[in-house]
């Protein structure tokens, strides 16, 4: 059966073994289409052997030819049956996930990990809406040229990830703490992944307004030490205390450190080569403290 | 016995939350009775490794829960008293959210699993909709949700009735007695009429200490003979019922119209003091 025109084979230009050679035309569809499906390309067509352009072809005649589906419907086995409705299924009845789950999948975040990040308060977009907006007032008035214009962007920019770090996990700002705390994925593991993210969404915006604000300046990149080495401090500090205070006990330090440096000392003491370097330090210290104390966080 | 506890201590402070309790539970369910502040949240959390005991022993599906907490989490479901949701997420993402938690890593295996528990709690219809958007007896039945996740072993349901209406209740008891049928089920709860409903076996706490651990048939036959109905107040216990009548409760004097106790009559004498000798 050979002499169709629209018969699957004939569209198979893409080098796939053409099972379709022998068809036969009678039935209502055979004269509308002119071929039907003979036994073995119904078995190659069950097994999921034809190329994708024939596949579509038997498809399309499938959906037209009452007769051909009686055919085919015995090759079909019931497992492949219950693994493609399991995978329909899954498609149509999973709820779409929210605008900021879609943007971690497309920037290739594994689904359960872009999950487990969405749940994090400071993830969200009202955190992350608020602190660029915080940053950006920060930056304007960075422009200003009194004594306390560019300190203050200086000193905001390491909060944000502190506090936002700090509002990521732990009984005060996780509405399910205690089901996470008995689960067996690792409690240590989700907290620093979340405050991985939460630095990226944080540093980000802050070094795209510094640059867009105040050129490219050290100032630009002045707080980034700083912010690793409190974000550390306050990670490590939230073995021991609840990480929103954490976050909030470092900050009002490093707070009160800026305000009085910049009244008792030369304006931008706390941004030095050797404080910078401190920051380092303090940066490595607590991450390896952290690392070593890991299991008190399950 | 999937969950076997032996002089376990647990001290908040100066105060004494747990003191020297006792029990065992296999499979159904076993309910924890008690007042406030008798030690069932602090017992419940303890058996879900969420705490550290003190002293004692507590042995979980033959584990000890301070050197395998994680190979005991994998088999474990855990409603807490005051559970919190994300209530950004729909109910889907947040079983999903969980499970993830649960190590199942696998993305359409997950969402099986996830469908299977909604459609467990009567949840399907909703799973679209935000938390946010749910009534308080829905939530409740989302936590139930991701507590059987996996198919745990032991199920443990802390004050799960609680704010419930008597239908959404009645809900839960079909809900809770379904899942004690091949599970151990650990039930938590201040309300008799849930022991008398889903219970094999009870463990009544006061003051942080085990005081009845039967059945419930055996806890209501603490008051056989101690109930009795008055026109006076009477006994160790006594309240005026809806028909005028006082229901008292404790040695009841010659010729007293002594009436069929229930679970509450002899969970209340507990409470109230009854003479040691009685308990045994």
């Amino acid at each position: 059966m050979n002499q169709h025109t629209d018969r699957p084979g004939d569209t198979n230009g893409d080098g796939h073994t053409d099972t379709s050679r022998d068809m036969h035309p009678d039935g209502q569809a055979g004269r509308r289409t002119g071929w039907h499906m003979d036994d073995d390309l119904a078995v190659a067509y069950a097994e999921g052997r034809l190329s994708p352009t024939t596949a579509a072809s038997v498809e399309a005649h499938l959906l037209a030819c009452a007769s051909c589906r009686g055919l085919l419907a015995p090759q079909v086995s019931q497992t492949r049956l219950d693994r493609i409705w399991v995978e329909v299924v899954d498609v149509v009845d999973t709820p779409a996930p929210g605008p900021f789950e879609r943007l971690l999948r497309l920037v290739g975040v594994r689904h359960h990990i872009a999950r487990l990040l969405a749940a994090a308060r400071s993830l969200r977009l009202p955190w992350l809406a608020g602190a660029s907006l915080a940053l950006f007032f920060a930056a304007l008035a960075a422009g200003e040229t009194t004594r306390w214009g560019v300190i203050g962007f200086l000193a905001l920019a390491p909060i944000v990830p502190v506090l936002g770090v700090g509002l990521a996990f732990g009984r005060g700002a996780d509405p399910a703490y205690e089901i996470g705390l008995v689960a067996p994925y690792s409690a240590f593991r989700v907290m620093l992944l979340r405050a991985a993210a939460v630095l990226i969404t944080s540093v980000v915006p802050a070094l795209v307004i510094g640059v867009a604000f105040l050129g490219q300046t050290w100032t630009v990149v002045g707080w980034l030490l700083p912010a690793l080495a409190l974000t550390s401090l306050s990670l490590l500090l939230s073995r021991w205390f609840e990480p929103v205070q954490a976050a909030a006990g470092v900050s009002a330090l490093w707070l009160t450190g800026v305000v009085w440096t910049n009244l008792h000392a030369p304006s931008l003491a706390m941004f030095g080569g050797a404080e910078q370097l401190a920051y380092l330090i303090i940066t490595v210290v607590s991450g390896v403290l952290l690392f070593l104390g890991r299991r008190e966080f399950s | 016995m999937n969950v076997v506890v032996d002089d376990l201590t647990k001290t908040y402070g100066r105060s004494r939350a747990l003191d020297g309790l006792s029990f065992s539970a296999g499979q159904g369910v076993t309910g924890l009775l008690g007042p406030n502040g008798a030690g069932k949240t602090t017992l419940i959390r303890l058996l879900a490794t969420a705490l550290a005991s003190d002293g004692g022993t507590i042995r979980l599906l033959g584990m000890d829960p301070a050197k395998e907490p994680a190979a005991i989490r994998r088999r474990l479901g855990y409603l807490p008293q005051e559970t919190g949701y994300h209530r950004a997420f729909t109910v889907f993402e947040f079983v999903d959210y969980v499970a993830i938690l649960k190590e199942m890593v696998d993305r359409r295996a997950r969402h099986d699993e996830v469908r299977r528990v909604l459609a467990e709690v009567g949840l399907s219809d909703v799973s679209h909709k935000k938390i946010r958007a749910l009534s308080g007896g829905m939530r409740r039945r989302v936590g139930i949700a991701q507590a059987l996740l996996g198919e745990p072993a032991l199920v443990l349901l802390d004050e799960p009735t609680v704010g419930l209406d008597p239908e959404q209740r009645l809900r839960f008891r079909e809900l809770i007695s379904r899942i004690g049928e091949d599970r151990t089920v650990i039930l938590s709860t201040h309300q008799t009429e849930d022991v008398a409903a889903l219970c094999a076996r009870v463990v009544v706490l006061k003051g942080g200490r085990q005081a009845f651990e039967g059945t419930p048939a055996e806890l209501r036959a603490l008051a056989e003979g101690r109930t009795w109905l008055s026109d006076q107040k009477a006994g160790m216990l006594s309240w005026r019922t809806g028909d005028g009548l006082f229901r008292n409760l404790g040695d009841a004097p010659g010729g007293s119209r002594l009436v069929e106790p229930t679970i509450e009559d002899g969970y209340l004498l507990l409470l109230g003091g009854l003479p040691e000798e009685a308990t045994r």
